[in-house]
């Protein structure tokens, strides 16, 4: 109790803010979203700023080679868990298309289980759901957003967020900001509009709908005649700006572009908005008329420091297409831009930072050899930011594909035919100061899936492409620990209960919690 | 949007629309099981002629499980071929190829396993498939005729194989090359010409990396590699048998006959690459 007597003050608003998570009964207050507790993983990224890094360091380089199993929970079910799971008030929830567990964060014990009814919507993976006061979001793959009882997992309310005959799905995490739950729908093989919703968290009524490309039925021709750019990963959100970051996917016709001349905004972009109106502030172009499917949806991870002598708030993207942004996140404008992976489609870098369209890589007759291939130079995973090194941690591939496109192809949806070549997956620290690679860890394999952790002990987590989840050093990628799981499937995440920290990935349909063993864990002593 | 390799049907997933159906076509291929049960077995899929409501369930199922790499209508999606095009789908009886790739997959190639797929659901989806075959429209979407690929001067090309592109280092047309041209055609060979990852697994090949594993005791074990990550290496010795170490304990070397492919992915010139194709058609 030697703080009592250095910070009386302190102890009050612990003694405070306990009281308030009593009065709250269990229920997720939103005004901790701004700054999460080391017991919960509260939003899809841990926090709003999208860095996927944890202050949690009882597991350390030096004692991480002793982690143990806490305990695994089987789903039963053949459906890979691509989904970051959430974690509030001692309950973890996690999910695969139709499906959210709740289990008890400290043994992996099911509290509850929701199914939704069977339904046509594409079921290709689901990236989890989202919690505010007790109330739990799911987006289901026939456009539905459904929130939960978060105590029992029945259903509050059940609202349409588009007609999925028309082509469109979800599989996105919701972002919470303040009342407004902010939902981006999916959707390559039709012509149809990006979408990002925000409904009431109370009611799930539709507060503002946010277009990034010509809404049916608008004038003019904003996007050049391209319908697509679908927001189908979670944002992140800066509170002084009042601002929401979030990455827009690919145009279509995805691979034909002969009815979409210019640069087709805002596809393939990373757009700022208010989320109290969905009005658009700005928007950066990473692929200005994308012909190879490279969304940029990959997470807009929030960092503020230091960058060429002054402070600045900046945005970080590692982005499909194989580069790497540093944006001025006020005003959009680019501060950085390099490559992190081979790129061979581009005839370099404009004034304004952005990618320069090569048309003879745009898809045609008789094939093309282009770097990234479809899969792209990353993906969905998440990326890590560890500001203590000022690495950002992403799990990248060199890859190669043939990509086709002819006139009988027609307009509609895929309009074109691609075919990966070769592929190598490497995870690779970016210095953002200078866009360089730090260093290189070889996944050994084509394939890569795996998200990153990084903590502050100076560990990164994530998966390699071969079978097993691994623990690096953060400052140069060595490996520390290891188990073969199998192929991890989710972005890592962690927290501290009762004094332990867990570690939790996917493989499969199964979730495993790493911890240290219970007796190393009372003799460090760490109750942080 | 994304793609992913591992991706399979959940165990006892039901269909809306699939459902009430499946008990119609179930009743109807138990009025027919009695001649043929076994045969039945063995060919997973009933052959009663598809009704208007087994496709209908079949389009449900493909739309949610199939569709994202196939297309909704099977004519090609985001990783996966136009099934409507298929010579796999053309030359299938009542699921007898179909059935073959959805239950075990081509994992190595980005089909998924559909291991828990029941007789019904698999019934459905072939007839599916069929139907949209059937009534594919003219211009398919992911189609790659070899007239498309006819672009490039073989006169050239043979100049890239013999100089810049270093291939006669490794090949002749006269040699391992002769008649690859009449083997293979437009896309198969370009594939197969850029790299030859697919088949490794499989079947080992020529293209199979061999290992050389020196044991503390000085013994040396090699041949063809069959695991490696960075924590174990894993060899099939020259008696067949499967080995493997930690790689903390042993010294080994991997080689990689297509090393040179992978760098050459860099290196080609769209140009280079069709006049290098035209030249492998001559070799027939
Ligand atoms: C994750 C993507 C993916 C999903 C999901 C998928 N497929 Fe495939 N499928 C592929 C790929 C890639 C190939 C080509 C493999 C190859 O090159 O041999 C393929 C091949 C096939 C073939 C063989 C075609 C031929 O000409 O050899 C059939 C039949 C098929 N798929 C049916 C299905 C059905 C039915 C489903 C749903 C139950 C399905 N696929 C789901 C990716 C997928
Ligand atoms: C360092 C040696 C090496 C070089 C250089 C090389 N290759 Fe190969 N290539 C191989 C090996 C090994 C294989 C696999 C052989 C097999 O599978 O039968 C292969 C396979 C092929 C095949 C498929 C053969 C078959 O029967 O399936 C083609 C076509 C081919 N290479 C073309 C080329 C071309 C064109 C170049 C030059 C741009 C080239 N290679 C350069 C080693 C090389």
């Amino acid at each position: 109790m030697k703080f009592a007597k250095l910070f009386p003050f302190a102890v009050a608003l612990v003694l405070a803010s306990a009281f308030c998570r009593l009065a709250s009964a269990q229920g997720l207050d939103p005004a901790t979203l701004l700054k999460p507790t080391p017991d919960s993983w509260p939003l899809y990224h841990g926090d709003y700023s999208g860095q996927r890094h944890s202050h949690l360091s009882q597991i350390t380089p030096a004692n991480v080679g002793e982690l143990t199993l806490a305990w695994a929970f089987q789903t039963g079910q053949a459906a890979e868990i691509k989904s970051s799971p959430i974690v509030a008030n001692g309950i973890l929830y996690v999910s695969i298309p139709d499906h959210v567990w709740a289990v008890d964060a400290r043994t992996g014990a099911q509290v509850w289980l929701y199914t939704y009814p069977p339904n046509e919507g594409l079921h290709i993976g689901h990236r989890g759901v989202a919690l505010y006061k007790d109330s739990v979001y799911l987006t289901t793959p026939d456009d539905h957003l459904v929130c939960l009882n978060a105590r029992d997992g029945t259903v509050k309310w059940n609202v349409v967020l588009a007609d999925v005959k028309t082509g469109y799905w979800t599989s996105v995490a919701p972002l919470i900001v303040r009342d407004h739950v902010l939902v981006g729908l999916s959707g390559d093989f039709d012509n149809l509009p990006g979408m990002l919703k925000s409904l009431d968290a109370e009611t799930g009524e539709t507060q503002w709908t946010f277009y990034s490309t010509a809404q049916p039925g608008t004038p003019g021709n904003p996007s050049g005649g391209a319908t697509g750019g679908n927001m189908w990963i979670t944002g992140t959100y800066d509170p002084e700006l009042n601002l929401v970051f979030v990455g827009t996917g690919n145009p279509t016709p995805v691979l034909a572009a002969q009815t979409r001349p210019g640069d087709n905004p805002w596809t393939c972009s990373i757009v700022a908005l208010n989320p109290d109106t969905g009005k658009f502030v700005w928007g950066f172009q990473a692929t200005p008329h994308d012909t190879h499917d490279w969304d940029a949806v990959e997470v807009p991870v929030l960092v503020d420091g230091i960058f060429k002598g002054s402070p600045k708030k900046m945005l970080l993207q590692a982005s499909r297409n194989g580069y790497f942004f540093v944006l001025d996140r006020a005003t959009g404008k680019a501060l950085l831009t390099s490559t992190f992976a081979a790129v061979n489609w581009s005839k370099g870098v404009d004034k304004d930072g952005r990618p320069i369209h090569n048309p003879e890589k745009d898809p045609a007759r008789d094939g093309r050899l282009v770097a990234p291939d479809e899969g792209g130079a990353t993906n969905y995973r998440s990326p890590s930011f560890d500001a203590k090194t000022g690495l950002l941690v992403v799990s990248s591939r060199d890859a190669y594909g043939i990509y086709f496109s002819k006139a009988e192809h027609g307009t509609v949806g895929w309009a074109g035919a691609d075919y990966g070549v070769f592929g190598k997956a490497v995870l690779r620290a970016i210095d953002y100061q200078t866009g360089k690679i730090r260093w290189n860890h070889d996944l050994g394999g084509g394939w890569a899936s795996a998200g990153v952790l990084t903590t502050e002990s100076g560990l990164s987590f994530t998966g390699d492409s071969v079978r097993s989840v691994i623990a690096l050093r953060t400052s140069d990628g060595a490996t520390l620990w290891h188990s073969a799981i199998g192929h991890v499937g989710n972005s890592p995440i962690t927290y501290q209960l009762d004094g332990r920290q867990y570690v939790i990935v996917a493989s499969g349909g199964e979730l495993f919690a790493w911890a240290l063993p219970e007796k190393s864990v009372e003799q460090t002593g760490s109750h942080r | 949007m994304i793609s992913s390799l591992v991706y399979r049907v959940r165990k006892r997933q039901r269909y809306g629309v699939a459902l009430a159906l499946l008990v119609l076509t179930a009743a109807l291929s138990y009025a027919q099981s009695s001649k043929g049960q076994e045969a039945a077995a063995a060919k997973p899929v009933a052959a009663s002629p598809a009704t208007v409501e087994q496709i209908q369930a079949g389009k449900a199922l493909f739309a949610s499980q199939c569709s994202f790499c196939h297309g909704r209508d099977a004519a090609g999606g985001e990783s996966g071929p136009d099934l409507t095009a298929s010579p796999l789908v053309e030359q299938d009886v009542h699921g007898d190829k179909i059935g073959v790739v959805v239950r075990n997959g081509r994992l190595a190639k980005g089909m998924p396993a559909f291991g828990n797929v029941d007789d019904q659901q698999l019934a459905a989806l072939v007839s599916f498939i069929h139907d949209r075959k059937a009534n594919a429209k003219e211009g398919r979407r992911r189609t790659v005729d070899v007239a498309d690929l006819q672009t490039g001067n073989a006169e050239a090309g043979m100049r890239y194989f013999n100089g810049a592109g270093g291939c006669a280092k490794c090949h002749s047309p006269s040699g391992d090359l002769a008649g690859i041209g009449g083997k293979l055609q437009g896309l198969e060979l370009l594939k197969r010409m850029l790299y030859r990852e697919n088949e490794r697994t499989t079947e080992p090949s020529k293209a199979t990396p061999t290992a050389t594993v020196t044991l503390a005791s000085g013994q040396t074990v090699s041949g063809k590699l069959a695991y490696r990550d960075e924590f174990t290496i894993g060899l099939i010795d020259s008696s067949g048998w499967y080995r493997s170490w930690p790689v903390t304990q042993v010294k080994f070397t991997v080689t990689d006959p297509l090393e040179a492919h992978i760098e050459q992915l860099g290196k080609y010139t769209d140009e280079d690459m069709h006049n290098v194709l035209a030249y492998l058609e001559t070799l027939r």
